[in-house]
């Protein structure tokens, strides 16, 4: 069984780093559909597991590329942190199966918004400031 | 944009994030990363990069603690989960390299949306 959570968890790694995502959404499903775990148990239990940095290793190696803007990902932090205090609230109130459908839902909305490249708002000199760091990776881009 | 605005800006994109990280018991990457790239204009590499540097942080700690005292925590199945994660990580952020910002946008915009209609339609079904 503990060579199953392993090997779970080496497979939910690749995709963290491959997506820069902290694992929830693939450590969930995981949880739920091959450990039939229930889906407020699965989401209590990936929070625990995000409590130490597990995406550190794969942030160095952004972060040799110049690909992270730290500062700016800080400010993400603090809101992040907050904001997960009343959502947190909020899921407790609400039965497991109608939080399931919602966090697909989610998932989808997420992709939807990932999949259109916006055409850029910001001034030509402002947009090279951000994406400064990308071009020092001849690939990035 | 000036740099105060952008940062307010930042910060609430972020608490929006939060808001969704506590209540699906997700980091926030997920929803972080398009933000990132829609509202404040990043590159996808820079933004999967970003992602991470706001997840190292325990910003889900919050949520965590609310969870847990509702006895919706796994302790067994957490711990064993971990290291595996750790430097699986490590080796998908190698793959991302490989990819252009275009593809590997697209490409997680596909994964993301692969699990959300499975997730959606298995809790429907039920």
């Amino acid at each position: 069984m503990y060579l199953l959570y392993l090997s779970i968890g080496l497979l939910v790694g690749v995709l963290v780093g491959f997506m820069g995502v902290g694992g929830g959404v693939i450590l969930i499903p995981a949880m739920v559909y091959i450990l039939r775990m229930d889906q407020h148990m699965a989401q209590g239990t990936s929070l625990f597991m995000q409590l130490p940095p597990l995406g550190l290793g794969a942030l160095l190696m952004y972060r040799k590329k110049g690909q992270v803007d730290l500062k700016e990902g800080v400010i993400c932090a603090l809101g992040i942190l907050a904001g997960g205090y009343f959502g947190s609230k909020m899921a407790i109130g609400i039965s497991s199966r109608d939080l399931r459908e919602m966090f697909g839902l989610f998932m989808i909305v997420a992709a939807v918004l990932l999949w259109h490249k916006p055409k850029p708002r910001e001034s030509r000199g402002r947009q090279n400031e951000f994406t400064r760091a990308a071009s020092l990776n001849p690939r990035g881009g | 944009m000036n740099s105060h605005v952008r940062r307010l800006l930042i910060l609430v994109v972020a608490r929006i994030v939060g808001v969704a990280s506590g209540l699906f018991g997700v980091g926030g990457g997920t929803l972080l990363v398009p933000l990132l790239v829609l509202v404040l204009g990043f590159d996808q590499h820079v933004a999967q990069g970003t992602s991470l540097v706001a997840l190292v942080p325990p910003t889900g700690l919050l949520a965590f603690l609310n969870y847990a005292s509702a006895g919706k925590v796994n302790w067994t199945v957490g711990l064993w989960i971990m290291p595996g994660v750790f430097f699986g990580a490590m080796a998908g952020a190698h793959f991302a390299e490989e990819l252009s910002s275009r593809i590997l946008r697209r490409a997680v915009a596909v994964l993301l949306l692969a699990i959300g209609i499975w997730e959606a339609s298995t809790a429907l079904r039920k």
